[in-house]
């Protein structure tokens, strides 16, 4: 197990270094100099205020969706959850491509932006929480329900894109999810949030490893089976809402990189949350490690400078085909 | 209701006016009138009402007449048949999966002829416009072939919904990506046609649609008896001879050839398989499927229609694309539907558990028509949510139980 960990912590390492040198405009050797404390003014800014906040950004929000995903899957015991169906992560894009059509903030000034997605998430879950307060209890119906109540904030969102078609372009980027340009002000927000959060998880980790066995067995055990899932469902909104808020709606990492955790570390969610948070890292980080290089192959390809393959089009390609082998995998009666 | 329940009276003094015989046609009528009415004398210029059939009559001499006959009058058609073709394919996919949140939109089916039309825009091939039908099709072939490849035929509603949201995510994200390496100019046409919009469609795109229409109206009319066993569940649809699987996958054909070319024209009008569907059941629970289709397809041509008035002119001069209203009004109403159809519905009890492993019936909606006493636990939940989308802990290949 702890080879395990071990094994994950060496790829993420790789997977960083990989991130800092594939952009574009600088040589593996510049960026090793820069490190080293050497290196011109340009190469230091970009390396020091636009790729490391970069890289930490996309670890954290890597980590804040799957731990999210696999909180959401244990609570609702429902192995196809995720952030995506519980309207967090629609309400989180509505609110930040609102408060920009109203002009209340700019994509230059990320706090309101974060602040404003947040806000949005939080809105999205609640809207859902109303939804499904009446039936509460009843995890397949949750899960349902979240997804009509993100059908009805996209619809949402494309109206105001549709009435500030201004905002189209930059906002597009933002819809599949992208880690291009976040600064360290990105960064100063979502840890902060992340480690809460992630550690009141973690708290929770027992008992929806109980929850996990299905009600009646936590409620055997003695766990208030209710007071645990709505405890559960609201560090998976707080996550998600903050991971959207500094990325976007990345798509898919919240559903599948549970799976792998569960499959590399076991059930015990004591031990496979973290794996979970160290799994997205991995993944988030490695995919845009690999959107930066394909984009410079693309760009270079086709003679185009500004063509940038955003993070979330990879994960969602990947996503896709490992939906397919996640959900022919699992038994039919687990839904 | 076509025979009313000999349950409690107090069941039937509860029923809604709304639900008496009768006024379903009226309503539909009613609403109809006064959307297309609305869709066709209002706008820039106003054509009052009383002064329409001159317009037409003078056809392309005064300037109302061509903007209502050239304009109006093509968009109010399209509304019509789009609607009528959505409602239809969504009641075929529905009863043939016998889940009623099987939706175009959620099984990946909508995206999928999305991105077959819109990728062609984003490279900027030029196609004949009668290619585009195709295109349509195949990416709808595509997006719904992956969904159910994933969640294989007999799962659970919940997990068919939750694997097509999951496909259809991962074909948005592809369009988004298309729609990345585009041009802000092309960004806005291509956003306003992927969430469904009847702006700017003349003559030529209605007249796109009648073979299609012609090829799909027969197979409708074979179909809908097939898909009337087919709610009793597999063993007995066989029992009866009908091939289950096979009848499946044709049914699921003909939603694709119902839906893709409707997506090419005017792009996915979203939830319109939804709402219309379950406005049908709503109308007459004790109907059979043939009849809900006619009822599926009338009721999709009002929706789109009405939602058209307000796409048109809520946010002059900027058009809203109709889909967006159709998303917004349809998934409430139509949960809401299915709600209040499910608590008037018969159901065996089912403890409200998911660790019992019993067959759930409301997975099908088969409203069993004899009133038997309501369910109580539905009742005192108010409802417990749709009433498709409750757990179905044992449901392996939807061969669960016959009654």
């Amino acid at each position: 197990m702890s080879r395990r960990f071990g094994a994950l912590t060496a790829l993420a390492v790789v997977c960083a270094v990989v991130e800092l040198v594939a952009g574009r405009g600088m040589s593996p050797g510049t960026v090793w100099e820069v490190l080293g404390g050497g290196g011109d003014a340009t190469e230091r800014h970009i390396l020091l205020n636009l790729r490391v906040p970069r890289l930490l950004v996309a670890l954290g929000a890597g980590a804040c969706l799957a731990v999210a995903g696999l909180v959401l899957q244990s609570a609702l015991r429902n192995p196809l959850a995720g952030p995506e169906v519980t309207g967090v992560t629609p309400g989180a894009v509505l609110g930040a491509v609102t408060a920009t059509a109203l002009g209340l903030a700019g994509w230059d000034s990320p706090l309101a932006v974060v602040l404003a997605a947040c806000a949005g998430g939080c809105a999205g879950a609640a809207l859902l929480w109303l939804l499904a307060g009446r039936g509460r209890g009843d995890p397949a119906q949750t899960a349902v329900q979240g997804v009509l109540v993100s059908a009805v904030l996209g619809g949402l969102t494309a109206m105001v894109l549709l009435v500030e078609p201004g905002e189209l372009g930059s906002v597009v980027q933002w819809l599949v999810g992208t880690t291009e340009g976040r600064v360290w002000e990105h960064w100063h927000l979502l840890w902060p949030w992340a480690l809460v959060w992630g550690a009141a998880a973690w708290l929770l980790a027992g008992p929806l490893t109980l929850l996990r066995c299905g009600d009646d067995i936590a409620l055997t055990a003695g766990l208030a089976a209710r007071r645990a899932r709505t405890l559960a469902l609201l560090c998976a909104v707080a996550l998600t809402a903050g991971a959207v808020a500094a990325v976007g709606a990345l798509g898919f990492v919240g559903l599948l990189v549970p799976h792998l955790a569960v499959a590399l570390f076991g059930a015990d969610l004591r031990k496979s949350l973290p794996g979970a948070a160290l799994v997205g890292a991995v993944v988030v980080c490695g995919a845009d490690a690999a959107a930066q290089l394909s984009s410079r192959l693309l760009a270079a390809g086709l003679d185009s400078g500004r063509l940038t393959l955003p993070v979330g089009a990879l994960t969602a390609g990947l996503g896709a085909a490992l939906l397919l082998v996640v959900v022919r995998r699992t038994p039919s009666r687990s839904f | 209701m076509s025979a009313p329940p000999p349950g409690p009276a107090a069941v039937r003094a509860r029923r809604p006016a709304l639900r008496a015989p009768g006024a379903q046609p009226l309503l539909a009528v009613v609403l109809l009138a006064v959307s297309a009415v609305c869709a066709l004398s209002l706008g820039t210029p106003d054509v009052p009402p009383h002064r329409l059939v001159g317009a037409v009559l003078e056809g392309d001499t005064t300037l109302a007449g061509i903007v209502v006959t050239e304009l109006r009058v093509p968009r109010l058609v399209l509304a019509l048949v789009a609607g009528a073709c959505l409602g239809a394919a969504g009641l075929v996919l529905q009863e043939a999966l016998r889940n009623p949140l099987a939706v175009p939109e959620m099984l990946g089916v909508s995206s999928g002829a999305a991105l077959g039309v819109a990728a062609p825009l984003v490279l900027a091939l030029s196609l004949p416009a009668a290619v585009q039908p195709l295109l349509a099709i195949g990416g709808a072939v595509l997006g719904g072939g992956l969904t159910l490849l994933a969640a294989g035929l007999g799962r659970s509603p919940s997990a068919v919904l939750l694997t097509g949201a999951a496909v259809a995510a991962a074909l948005q994200a592809a369009l988004l990506v298309l729609m990345v390496m585009a041009d802000q100019l092309d960004l806005q046409l291509i956003y306003r046609y992927l969430l469904g919009s009847l702006s700017a469609r003349t003559w030529d795109d209605v007249t796109g649609l009648w073979p299609w229409l012609l090829v799909a109206a027969p197979a409708l009319v074979v179909c809908a008896p097939v898909l009337s066993v087919m709610r009793l569940g597999d063993e007995d649809a066989e029992a009866l001879g009908v091939r289950a699987q096979r009848a499946r996958l044709a049914a699921l054909a003909i939603a694709v050839v119902l839906i893709a070319p409707v997506t090419a024209v005017c792009g996915p009008v979203a939830w319109v398989g939804f709402l219309a569907p379950h406005l049908a059941r709503w109308f007459n629970p004790g109907a059979g499927a043939v009849r809900w289709l006619c009822w599926s397809a009338v009721w999709g041509a009002v929706v789109v229609t009405a939602a058209d008035v307000p796409a048109r002119l809520a946010l002059a001069p900027v058009e809203t694309p109709v889909g967006a209203w159709t998303a917004l009004l349809g998934v409430p109403a139509g949960v809401a539907l299915m709600r209040s159809g499910g608590r008037t519905r018969a159901r065996r009890a089912t403890a409200g558990s998911t660790a019992v492993p019993a067959p759930v019936p409301g997975v099908r909606a088969v409203p069993s028509g004899a009133g038997a006493p309501r369910d109580a636990h539905a009742e005192k939940s108010g409802g417990g949510g749709p009433a498709g989308a409750r757990p179905a802990p044992a449901g392996p290949t939807g061969t669960e139980d016959a009654r």
